[in-house]
Formats: structure tokens, C-alpha cells, sequence
């Protein structure tokens, strides 16, 4: 057995290696010493602790990884690294790690098994339910799609749409408005910009590292900064003003911002003339959304709306309103419309492709492998409904709507479920819906730790490589900072595998093989990897060598023009206003005013919404395991609720009190820290905790979780949980 | 001979807490074990409210108190302005920490009152310590208080600064930018 104390393994490791090295605990006066004497390997890649994947550089010591720097050169680091990266990195020396395949057996507890009997039995499973109920009855679940070509070859076999990624609990309602309005998603220009606006966006809590460092630089340029947020966030401490909004009503405030806007005759009348589609529809619809309507729903007073968007108008095209990420764009009823808002705000001052205010991301063109085509039968309607007619017509497909997939397992609809670099069971709505998957015939998951939905719902785990052990498919850079130079990046083995762990192609090779097909993966991640690169002129060498690499600038600003006609990808190739889509059953396609779902009732003292969002040293709950971070939520109390002074004070609560939260589905106590940084029409609680797998030993029965408490909803337009309409009532005291 | 000093610009914190956990790592210390903390202050009334949050670790005071009350000089002053540790000679009386006004050190599974070391391995390469280098908003800059143009020197000039507890007379060699 390994023993997987940081100094005890570092001190072992250095005393079986023959170079001489480190003794990695020394005293202070061997230090240097030792540190010269050291063999340490620098090695490229990047980071998995949040879809940023910034580039890291690991130091690695007698084949052990010691720890990591931020990438230099890497757009999203450029040197510097977030906690949770940190964290990450160590994790990979977790004893929580799942070590090798397991099954579950019939009296519920797992056994350990050999890779062999694993592939047999799912590829047997696996065809006995395809040919049974079709491949539409097979779902993958996966937090992002980053290994979707490769799924997508077993998937063509056997007929399956089902490629599911998370982002319904994530910010489908944002993709979702950009894709329908613009074609596709830009960024602020933060280095260049002398206004910006954060609303519902901690860019302090889901940080791009590099971001971070233009804001604050763009700061001390006198950049002005302005945070709309019921929570006093992270990104509230270096604001030059935080406005508490109330929760749920950001649609008001940007329709009011934008009736400034208009009815002052403030906004870029030539941009919206040349590259608009849909103005005077919005305006049909928006002309009666003054900010004294607006003071009421929101509780931010009419005259400093007046003051917001005549300040925005006065510095455009150098100012925006941050486009956003996770906030906001999974939350309400209306978050879509609030999305479709931050388009139209921006393009009402002409920021649109103008340095200091929206920009897209430069990039390059990547080859692909050559392969023998798959044939399959033809693939039905997805089976969670996301563009399907008279289920979820206006839903992206791509994206999927991962919190149902449950449910239909319960319906009957879906036999066989693969849950990958995923926990649906911690990070969708309502936990006791989410374990319905376990009763599907065929429950897989590939996952590198036991989380909750490997503990609860697998009856197989395959663990793949960890991050730090594997090549991966190039990654060219983007998203949440604009920039002009297009990079690459590479994941590669920085470590060797420590467990009984495979690589994605593997895996997918082993069940389809399993099934009989034996030809369907007949190439490597190193092929994938030479393809994908070979027409931009660097050799794999190179790439392992440097591991992101820098191409000459390709970004200019202008609108997108083709034969002197406006070239984005939408109907009119103009910003539509309106969005075809979403005119569905004699709905209008312009965003205008919806009021939340639910809405705490003023006048009962204990009735609150429950609001979530992003620590800064957690990745919502996929860090919850991670010992370092963890501590670090220890030493700051981290794990608490947030709840208003005046609120608290009104039901008797003291901070660090225990309270019971009760919401229609559940009722759970929670520590509760009291301060004066939050709208009282709320209570906060961060996305990271509430696990309750007990074998993640170190998240297990710490804190709650806000999907504790939501029932499983669909917001209609993009098809995200609604996750923050919800009251919660809270007495004080235990349960 | 270089003397070392930092200053930290604490209004650019955002809490993020990298510079700990980067401390963490490249020192191999435990995850209960830390180096630097950051002290969290609220201060007004809703919804006129602030936050103020200061990066702390061991303030290498040039009239260092956990120097003079250490019995075995196991603590020493360094030439280049590091206040050190000598493991070998500590007893663990622990006087160090009770001397302490910074709170700057903790107690090791050794028994030993360890502190921030200010990672001489990259002060003498002229590069930043783990703690600054990860930092996304820049807070921390180590460098040469005798290098006419060292960037430390440039913020100096360029910003007010203050020390911590300066009627202790501790003379710290941490300089918190002003604002
Ligand atoms: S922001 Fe942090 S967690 Fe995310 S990729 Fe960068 S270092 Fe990793
Ligand atoms: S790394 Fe920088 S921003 Fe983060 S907590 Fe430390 S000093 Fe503050
Ligand atoms: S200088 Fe070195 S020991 Fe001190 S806090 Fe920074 S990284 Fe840690």
C-alpha cells in the first residue's frame, strides 16, 4: 500500500531514486543545498481545475510531481495559477483515486475486476440493450465534449444521439441566446476597455488568471468598474461600485438600461442602422421599461440606471457588459431574455468587434485523422428532448439537457448510461431524482475519483488516466478574453500513471470491442495529436517541447463584412434582435420583461431565495475532495451560509449558528455566517459542497449543496435548471 | 549584498488564496500547515459596504523580537535582510511565536515554530517566490530594497507605504502599498 502523506511520499520516493536528489523535507539550512543537487523536470500542459485549462508548467522530481508554475506564455496564465490548480495537481496523489475497474455485485458492494472482464461485460451489456431498445436508449454524459470524436465512432455503430454535456447546469441560456442573435460568442476587451460592467459575473470567483491580471492592470489605467450582484463577490472588492441587485430581476435592469439608451437617443445609431436586425421589434416591445419601472422590480433606483447607461454610452465603444459565464445564464426563468440583453446592450453602443469593448478569440485551423467512415443505423430524436418539435425544439442539441437523463431512466427511455469526467448525482438538481440512474440497465462511469455518482449509481467504474497522465487532443485556446495571436496547447503525461488506468480511445476501443467491433478505434492520441497539428507547420516534438505555442496575429477589429454586406452567421448576417428561433408557438423573439418564477414573500420574516456561485479556491464540487482546498475552506469558513445582518437579526441568528433550511424537496441545516455583503432578499451558499459519497473521504457530509434543495426544472427557452428559483424557509436551531 | 523587501498592494487582492496553496507545494508542507494567510475585514453597513482583505507571512522585521528572545540563535537575522531559521538549534521553547506580533509562525509536527522562509532559492535569482509568482493580480513584488532600479524601488517611489504595527518597533521589511 502506498502511503500517500505529502512528505512521508516525497522522502520515499527520493530515497529509492539513484540520482541524487532532493531529501524534499529539509531542514531550511540543507536548502539550498538540496535544491541544487535536484533533478527536476519541467514539463508542459494544462490545467484541468476549471474549463479555462490554463497552461501549467509541472516540476516533477524522481518521477513524483513536486508542483506546478502557470505557463508563461499561455493566454489564460501567462505565469500565473488559481488555487484550485494548485490543488488539482496535487490531487492526482489522492488515495480516493479509483485505483483500477470495479463492479458492482449483486449484494450492492463493489469487487474489484480486471479490465478484460470489464470490456466483455458492458460491450455484451451494452449490445444486448442496443439491440433490444435501440441505440437511442444509449446516453453519454460528460462535462464538456471534449472527447465526443471519439464517442462520436461508437455512437454512429449504434445509432445513438445522446451526447449529453453538463452545460445545462451551466450556462446553456447564455450559448444558447449568442448562437440564435450573433452565431457565436465573443469577449470584453478588459486590457483596453474604460468601462465595464459585471453583472451577475464574478470574474474573481470562475477566474481566467490571465484575465484577472488585464482587469487589475486596466484598473490602475482607470478603467472603471461597476459590480451588479446581490452578492458582494470577489470581483466586488476591486470594483469602484457594487450595486446589490435583487435576485432575479437583471432582465429589468438591462431593459431599463436599454430604454436609456434609446429614449435618450444615446446609443450607436449608425451601428444599429448598419448591423442590427430587429430594433424596432425590440423597441415596440420595451418602450414602456423606464427605470422607474424598472427601481421597483430591481430595488437599484431609477436615477442611477440613468447614471449606468449614460456612463456605458459616454466611454462606448470602450465599455461592455461582461458577456458572462455560469452566472446568471442557468438561474432563472428569464435567463435567456437576461442573456439576449447583454447582446443588445452591447451592440446599442457599437462595441461589437471594437478593441476595449467585444472581441472573438483568434484562432487557428486544426487538421483531422483520416478514418474509415462508421456505419450505423440511423439515429432517432435525442431522448432529453433539446431540439426535438413539440419537446424542447429551442434547445441547443449540441449541449443536450444533462439534469433529465435521470428521469428517463425511470420513464424507461434510456437502458445504458455513460457518465465521464461527470457527477450528475452532485451537480444536477435534486440528488434523489438524479440517483434514478442508477436503475438503468447499464450504468458506466469513468470518472478518476468515487464520486457520488460512481459510489451511488455506477455498476462499473473505469478510471481513466488523471489529467497529468495523458495526452490529449491539441486545445486551441479561447474563451472568457479576446486576444490576436492564436495559440495551441498540449496536455501531456507529466507523470506516469500511478493506478491500473486507461486513456478515453482505450476504453472506448475495449467495450466496442467487447461488442465485437473490432476495428472502430484503429489509431492512437498521438496520431490524432500529429494529424491535428500537421497543417501549421510544428512538429509533435515541438509541441511537447514548448507546450503552448504562439501564431501570428490573425485578429482584426470590424464587423464581419462579405461583399459589403454584414457576415455574421445568422439569418439577416446582422445582430438579430429578434431570434427566429425562439418565436415558436406565436412567442415573440425579443427579450422583454418575465418575472422569476418564485419569489420569496416580503412580508414573511424566514422566506429567502437561495442563491449559489463560485469560491475562488473551489471548481463548484469537483474540488470538494481535494485536502488543500479544503483546508482552505476550514481557515475561512468557507463551508457557511451567507445571510443579511438585518435578516438575521429578525430570526434571532448569530454567526456560526446552525439553522434548518427547508425547501419544497428537502431540509438540511447549514452553518450560517452573518454579514451585511448580501441582498436580505437572499441567502448565499457556494457551489462546492454536499458530498455524499463516503469513499471521497475528505468532502463526504461537509456543508450542503444548492441542488439539494431545487426540483428538477427546465427553463423553456434553453433548457438550463432554473437553479436559483427557489425559496427556502429558515428557522434557527437544528433540525 | 542584496537586501531583500516586499511590498504587497493588498487593494488588488482578490482572495483567491494561490499564493498559500502555491507556498504549500513548493515548500512541501501539509495542508493544515501554511506560510501566509490572508486576514478578511467587513466593514460599513448594507448596502454601503466594503471588504478589505491583507496578504500576511512572516514580516523579516529588521529589529526581528523573535530574533533577540530566541535563546539559541536557531532564529538569526540574515545579511541580505531574512530572518532564518536554524532547525538543528531549535529547542521549541516556542518564545518566537510568543514574541511575534504578526502572528507569523505556526507549529510544525516537529515541534518547530516554522514561518515564511522567503524562498532565498529564487531571491538570490532575482526571480519571485512562489507566492508572488502565482498571484493573478500581481499583489506581491519581492526585490533589492539596495537596487536603485529594482521594481520594488520603482512602487516605493511611485506609492505611499506603510508598515504593520509600527509601535512595535519591529521594522518590518514588508511595505503595504497605501491606498
Ligand atoms: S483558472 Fe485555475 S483552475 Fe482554471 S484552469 Fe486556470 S489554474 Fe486551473
Ligand atoms: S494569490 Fe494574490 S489575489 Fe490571490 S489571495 Fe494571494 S495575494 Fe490575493
Ligand atoms: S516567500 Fe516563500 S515561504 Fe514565504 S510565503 Fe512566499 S512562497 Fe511561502
Amino acid at each position: 500500500m502506498r502511503q500517500f502523506n505529502r512528505r512521508t511520499f516525497l522522502k520515499a520516493s527520493a530515497a529509492a531514486a539513484v540520482v541524487s536528489s532532493v531529501p524534499l523535507y529539509v531542514s531550511f539550512n540543507n536548502y539550498k543545498k538540496a535544491a541544487e543537487d535536484a533533478t527536476v523536470h519541467k514539463i508542459p500542459s494544462f490545467c484541468q481545475g476549471c474549463t479555462s485549462y490554463c497552461g501549467i508548467i509541472a516540476h516533477v522530481k524522481n518521477d513524483r510531481l513536486w508542483k506546478i508554475e502557470g505557463h508563461p506564455i499561455h493566454l489564460k496564465s501567462r505565469g500565473h495559477l488559481c488555487a484550485r490548480g494548485h490543488g488539482m495537481a496535487d490531487y492526482a496523489y489522492s488515495k480516493d483515486r479509483i485505483q483500477h475497474p470495479w463492479k458492482r455485485g449483486d449484494n450492492g458492494e463493489f469487487e474489484k475486476i480486471s479490465w478484460d472482464q470489464a470490456f466483455k461485460e458492458i460491450g455484451e451489456k451494452l449490445k444486448d440493450i442496443v439491440k433490444k431498445y435501440s441505440g437511442n436508449s444509449v446516453v453519454w454524459m460528460e462535462h464538456g465534449s471534449h472527447r465526443k470524436p471519439y464517442v462520436d465512432r461508437l455512437f454512429d455503430k449504434i445509432g445513438s444521439p445522446n451526447f449529453v454535456t453538463q452545460y445545462s447546469t451551466c450556462f446553456n441560456s447564455k450559448t444558447n441566446a449568442w448562437q440564435q442573435m450573433v452565431g457565436g460568442t465573443l469577449s470584453g476587451d478588459h486590457q483596453k476597455s474604460k468601462y465595464i460592467i459585471f453583472e451577475g459575473r464574478n470574474f474573481a470567483g470562475g477566474i481566467v488568471p490571465n484575465g484577472m491580471n488585464l482587469i487589475t492592470k486596466a484598473k490602475e489605467q482607470g478603467t472603471k468598474i461597476l459590480v451588479i450582484d446581490p452578492r458582494y463577490s470577489e470581483i466586488a472588492k476591486i470594483a469602484d461600485e457594487w450595486l446589490p441587485i435583487r435576485p432575479g430581476t437583471d432582465l429589468a435592469f438591462r431593459l431599463a438600461m436599454a430604454n436609456v439608451l434609446i429614449s435618450e437617443g444615446l446609443y450607436d445609431k449608425v451601428f444599429v442602422k448598419k448591423y442590427v436586425d430587429g430594433f424596432d421589434e425590440f423597441w415596440k416591445y420595451n418602450k414602456h421599461n423606464t427605470p422607474e419601472w424598472a427601481e421597483e422590480i430591481t430595488g437599484i433606483s431609477a436615477q442611477k440606471i440613468r447614471e449606468i447607461a449614460r456612463e456605458f454610452a459616454k466611454n462606448a465603444p470602450q465599455a461592455f457588459i461582461e458577456p458572462g459565464w455560469h452566472g446568471l445564464h442557468a438561474h432563472y426563468l428569464n435567463s435567456t431574455q437576461t442573456a439576449q440583453m447583454a447582446i443588445i446592450l452591447n451592440a446599442l453602443v457599437g462595441n461589437f468587434y471594437q478593441r476595449g469593448g467585444l472581441m472573438p478569440s483568434a484562432t487557428v485551423t486544426l487538421g483531422h485523422l483520416e478514418l474509415p467512415e462508421v456505419f450505423g443505423p440511423e439515429k432517432g430524436d435525442r431522448v432529453d428532448g433539446a431540439g426535438v418539435d413539440g419537446e424542447f425544439k429551442t434547445v441547443e442539441p449540441a449541449r443536450g439537457i444533462s439534469h433529465l437523463i435521470a428521469n428517463k431512466v425511470a420513464e424507461g427511455k434510456v437502458k445504458a448510461v455513460f457518465v465521464c469526467n461527470n457527477n450528475p448525482l452532485r451537480t444536477s438538481p435534486s440528488p434523489e431524482e438524479q440517483k434514478q440512474l442508477k436503475d438503468a440497465d447499464l450504468v458506466v462511469s469513468i470518472n478518476i475519483d468515487w464520486n457520488e455518482t460512481s459510489y451511488h449509481a455506477a455498476h462499473y467504474i473505469l478510471p481513466e488516466h488523471y489529467y497529468l497522465e495523458r495526452y490529449e487532443h491539441p486545445y486551441t485556446v479561447s474563451g472568457h478574453i479576446t486576444h490576436e495571436h492564436p495559440q495551441i496547447a498540449l496536455r501531456q503525461p507529466v507523470i506516469k500513471p500511478l493506478h491500473d488506468s486507461k486513456n478515453i480511445i482505450d476504453i472506448l476501443d475495449g467495450i466496442a470491442k467487447g461488442m465485437g467491433y473490432n476495428d472502430l478505434y484503429p489509431f492512437t492520441v498521438e496520431d490524432d495529436i500529429k494529424a491535428a497539428i500537421a497543417p501549421l507547420g510544428i512538429t509533435f516534438e515541438q509541441l511537447k517541447k514548448a507546450g503552448t505555442i504562439e501564431f501570428p496575429a490573425t485578429l482584426k477589429t470590424g464587423f464581419p463584412i462579405n461583399k459589403g454586406k454584414p457576415a455574421l452567421k445568422t439569418k439577416s448576417g446582422k445582430i438579430q434582435f429578434s431570434a427566429e428561433l425562439f418565436k415558436l408557438d406565436g412567442k415573440i423573439g425579443v427579450p422583454t420583461w418575465i418575472a422569476p418564477k418564485v419569489m420569496p414573500d416580503s412580508s414573511k420574516a424566514d422566506e429567502f431565495r437561495l442563491i449559489h456561485g463560485k469560491q475562488p479556491w473551489h471548481s463548484h464540487a469537483m474540488t470538494n475532495n481535494n485536502n488543500y482546498l479544503m483546508a482552505m475552506s476550514e481557515r475561512y469558513d468557507g463551508m457557511s451560509m451567507w445571510m443579511n445582518t438585518a435578516r438575521a437579526n429578525k430570526l434571532g441568528i448569530k454567526n456560526g449558528d446552525t439553522v434548518t433550511m427547508e425547501s419544497s424537496i428537502a431540509k438540511k441545516e447549514v452553518k450560517v455566517k452573518v454579514t451585511e455583503l448580501i441582498h436580505p432578499d437572499c441567502v448565499w451558499v457556494p457551489s462546492t459542497y454536499g458530498g455524499y459519497s463516503p469513499k471521497n473521504t475528505t468532502a463526504y457530509n461537509v456543508g450542503v449543496n444548492f441542488n439539494d434543495f431545487i426540483p428538477v426544472m427546465v427553463e423553456p427557452w434553453s433548457g438550463s435548471t432554473m437553479s436559483q428559483e427557489v425559496v427556502v424557509k429558515i428557522r434557527k436551531g437544528a433540525m | 549584498m542584496a537586501r531583500y523587501g516586499l511590498v504587497i498592494d493588498d487593494s488588488k487582492c482578490t482572495g483567491c488564496t494561490a499564493c498559500t496553496i502555491a507556498c504549500q507545494l513548493h515548500n512541501n508542507l501539509e495542508p493544515e500547515m501554511t506560510y501566509n494567510r490572508l486576514e478578511i475585514l467587513e466593514t460599513g453597513t448594507y448596502p454601503n459596504v466594503k471588504m478589505d482583505i491583507m496578504p500576511m507571512q512572516c514580516m523579516h522585521c529588521d529589529n526581528a523580537p523573535c530574533v533577540s528572545v530566541c535563546p539559541t540563535q536557531a532564529t538569526y537575522k540574515r545579511e541580505d535582510g531574512i530572518v532564518a531559521i536554524d532547525y538543528d538549534k531549535c529547542i521549541g521553547c516556542k518564545y518566537c511565536m510568543t514574541a511575534c506580533p504578526y502572528d507569523a509562525r505556526k507549529l510544525n509536527e516537529e515541534r518547530v515554530p516554522v514561518k515564511c522562509r522567503w524562498c532565498p532559492e529564487y531571491l538570490e535569482k532575482g526571480e519571485q517566490p512562489p507566492c508572488a509568482a502565482t498571484c493573478m493580480n500581481d499583489v506581491r513584488v519581492f526585490g533589492d530594497l539596495d537596487d536603485p532600479n529594482s521594481k520594488i524601488n520603482k512602487i516605493l517611489a511611485e506609492n505611499e507605504v506603510v508598515s504593520l504595527l509600527p509601535e512595535k518597533g519591529t521594522k518590518p521589511s514588508i511595505f503595504y502599498v497605501k491606498k
